[in-house]
């Protein structure tokens, strides 16, 4: 089992439809740490060097958050801003995220056609959290997986619990 | 000479009762069997005297009963309370009323036993829900319900009576009685109403003006000195009326719920009552005729039964009837089944009305002691047998870990101090509708924020009876907010040897108070010099020049890097002085070394400064 870090960003957990049903197997399984950013740093201060130190001890990152007005959650795009360090592409330095797997998990309430160049949105999902993406890809990270949840406010506690389940399967693969 | 003995056996026999697992009350009754006429014969004749003042005891008890039921609570809890109250007494009381009937006893008489038996042991049952931690379970609310209903009820049975014994005879000579008696009869109602609003206008008007006269003098001795003059002040006037004194130590208790003072008064009141109490259940005890027991056996313990039998039978009725599940049905059914204190009161008191012969008081005096003393071994039974039975193994698979305590709310949280600083916690929770209870010693502070409609009670906090009656032994939080801090130290040691799983959050001064707190096991410090300074200081920064946000920055590093500072300093401040001088410039200079670069051009080297727990345990797994 690959030891991961799931960082995970949820301005507004206590309204929750999925999110709380979906981390709590991070919880249950040694080899995942659950980092709940909006609980750790509640005043958007950011223990940039504490972070830093800390990735370079997992081989593996889960990015989950819900799209908040089509974009990561606030502080997930201030804790980039602060941990990742360009100088870790310099010569002689080491990359925390160089070839490590990266699963990313995103629940929106809009529906799947929505999100499409036709739809209403007529942007996609990867386009829309692109900047997690290049940002992974500028550092070498191998992005395994995208996994969207939509109308995720609308599920049933089964379909969330399929989505787990599924979810759950691609890590453990 | 007598209260002595009595005091020496409780002493003696209510530890052994509590080491074999039973209630202190069956402790205190089976003391008072030893020293009695039968076994050890060291009580006098005068137990009558001692048993008769001893029962102020029990009107203390009913004085504390109405001090807990503040009107809102009763209110939220009316269904519950009328419900299962109402239908436990009526359903007990009618079917022993049959039940007697049928063995050919006369009708006042039945109808007086079976009121007196429908009643349950407060002292027994609330002591073993506290003893077990039961007191939030659906049977332990149940029961509660049921003993505040019964309580309750007291004060009708007591009017009632004088009225089946009118029913049969006119004449006694009781003189509790002797005002009421000379009214005629559609004028000794309005007797009881006068007396009800006589109390409430002394309530409103009266008592609090005279404790908050009397809390300004700052007295211990004095505010102990007036509690117990109104409660005895009140059940004297009661007397003179013509109205039961419980009934007037009940009524005063309510009125007095709502005031700043119940906290106050029921941790004076408390060790009098707990004291009264066991000397009436010794002298109870003592007094149980084992003549009259070994004269007609069957007839006592045919009776005994039949009570057990009828009451358990009613309350487990009820229990599945208001859908508590099997188990918990007969927590509350076994838990209740006994014959209350009150029926020694109750019995008393219709024997002197005449209801009762001097035989048959006897005989049901020894029947309401032997049920208390069964019913603790019923509970074991219950506890050791049947439960086990009905207990399931499915422990939910989902939810066992839930990342957002559901629970928030039913925190118990104490806030002691409300001035400028323990205010502001005050109303940020009272914002979020988190409702704590608060405790100032300012009379002039508490009269004026109740006037504003906050909850606030007058009270010592330094006093451990104090907290005990505000709560502290359920409490999870405790929040000081002292001026003197001092005082706030001398209650974080004082809960912590006492209630050690109390959190403790507490307000300091400084960093020297805060290397205190740190160095006696007290983790959340707020220090009131610190966050405020960083704002001013923030905005100085800004004032120089330097953007909002940037200046932001630096005060939440500043603050970050001096609390991980502090808790460095403190640990070695257990050792010599002038290290801790080298080592304090030391960490200074640090702290401004650290604060001199930003995140952006940071080395890891430099944040070993302020390493925290968690960081420490990844470093050891690193490999």
């Amino acid at each position: 089992m690959k030891k991961t870090l799931v960082v995970f960003a949820h301005p507004y957990l206590e309204h929750s439809n999925s999110n709380v049903e979906l981390i709590n197997f991070y919880v249950r399984h040694q080899h995942y740490t659950l980092r709940d950013l909006y609980e750790e740093y509640p005043d958007f201060h950011i223990a940039a060097f504490r972070e830093r130190k800390r990735l370079k001890n997992y081989e593996r990152f889960v990015f989950q958050f819900p799209l908040i007005w089509f974009g990561m959650p606030p502080l997930l795009r201030l804790w980039i801003d602060e941990v990742f360090d360009r100088d870790w592409l310099k010569e002689g330095e080491y990359n925390p995220l160089e070839g490590k797997e990266v699963y990313i998990l995103v629940t929106t309430g809009g529906k799947e056609r929505s999100f499409s160049k036709t739809g209403t949105y007529q942007y996609t999902i990867d386009e829309l959290i692109s900047g997690l993406i290049v940002s992974l890809k500028v550092f070498k990270a191998d992005i395994k997986h995208i996994k969207i949840v939509y109308e995720a406010n609308k599920l049933s506690k089964k379909e969330i619990i399929l989505h787990k389940k599924e979810f759950t399967e691609l890590l453990n693969q | 000479m007598n209260t002595l003995i009595f005091l020496g056996v409780a002493i003696i026999m209510v530890p052994l009762a509590r080491k074999l697992g039973l209630s202190s009350v069956i402790g205190y009754i089976l003391g008072g069997i030893i020293i009695g006429p039968y076994v050890l014969k060291l009580t006098g004749n005068n137990v009558n005297d001692i048993m008769h003042a001893s029962e102020f005891g029990v009107i203390m008890l009913l004085f504390l009963v109405g001090l807990e039921l503040e009107p809102r609570k009763f209110w939220e809890m009316r269904k519950k309370i009328m419900g299962l109250g109402l239908s436990q007494m009526a359903l007990t009381i009618l079917l022993l009323f049959l039940v007697f009937i049928s063995v050919g006893w006369r009708v006042d008489k039945a109808i007086t036993i079976a009121m007196c038996f429908a009643l349950s042991s407060t002292a027994i049952v609330l002591q073993t829900l506290q003893e077990k931690n039961n007191l939030k379970t659906t049977a332990g609310e149940a029961s509660f319900s049921t003993l505040l209903f019964q309580d309750i009820s007291v004060i009708p049975i007591l009017a009632i009576l004088p009225i089946v014994a009118n029913y049969k005879a006119k004449h006694h000579d009781n003189e509790i009685q002797i005002l009421i008696q000379k009214l005629p009869e559609w004028l000794q109602a309005g007797t009881v109403i006068f007396g009800v609003v006589l109390l409430i206008l002394l309530g409103r008007y009266v008592f609090v003006p005279f404790l908050r006269y009397v809390s300004k003098s700052g007295m211990t001795e004095l505010l102990t000195a007036s509690s117990l003059f109104l409660v005895i002040g009140v059940s004297e006037l009661m007397v003179v009326i013509g109205l039961s004194p419980a009934l007037g130590a009940f009524l005063a208790g309510v009125m007095l719920a709502n005031s700043e003072f119940r906290h106050e008064l029921e941790a004076q009141i408390d060790p009098f009552k707990g004291l009264l109490l066991a000397v009436f259940f010794v002298s109870v005890g003592s007094t149980i005729n084992f003549n009259v027991i070994q004269k007609d056996p069957l007839f006592i313990f045919g009776t005994v039964f039949a009570v057990l039998a009828v009451k358990f039978v009613v309350l487990y009725t009820i229990g599945k009837f208001f859908r508590i599940d099997t188990p918990q049905s007969f927590f509350y059914a076994f838990a209740l089944s006994q014959v209350g204190e009150f029926a020694f009161v109750l019995l008393n008191y219709a024997s002197d009305l005449y209801l009762l012969g001097p035989e048959m008081n006897a005989q049901m005096m020894a029947v309401t002691a032997i049920t208390m003393c069964i019913t603790p071994i019923l509970l074991i039974i219950n506890e050791k047998f049947i439960t086990p039975k009905f207990i399931k193994e499915i422990p939910e698979e989902e939810h066992d870990y839930n990342i957002l305590g559901s629970d928030v709310i039913q925190k118990k949280i104490i806030i002691v101090g409300f001035g400028h600083f323990g205010s502001t916690v005050g109303r940020l929770l009272k914002a979020n509708k988190i409702s704590a209870t608060v405790l100032d010693r300012d009379s002039d502070r508490v009269k004026l924020l109740r006037s504003y409609g906050f909850k606030v009670y007058y009270g010592d906090a330094t006093r451990i009876p104090i907290l005990r009656a505000a709560g502290i032994e359920d409490a999870e939080i405790l929040v000081l907010c002292l001026d003197d801090p001092d005082d706030n130290k001398f209650i974080a040691e004082l809960v912590r040897e006492h209630y050690p799983e109390v959190k403790i959050f507490v307000r300091a001064k400084n960093r020297i108070d805060a290397y205190d707190y740190l160095n006696s096991g007290v983790n959340h410090i707020y220090r009131e010099t610190l966050g405020t300074a960083v704002d001013m200081a923030v905005d100085v920064l800004h004032e120089t020049g330097m953007r909002k946000y940037a200046a932001r920055r630096m005060g939440q590093r500043f603050m970050a890097i001096d609390k991980a500072s502090i808790r460095k300093l403190a640990k070695m401040k257990e050792n010599d002085d002038d290290i801790t001088l080298f080592t304090t410039k030391e960490i200074l200079q640090r702290e401004e070394d650290l604060l001199a670069y930003d995140n952006l051009n940071f080395d890891n080297k430099n944040w070993e400064g302020s390493s925290s727990t968690d960081e420490e345990d990844e470093e050891e797994s690193q490999d």
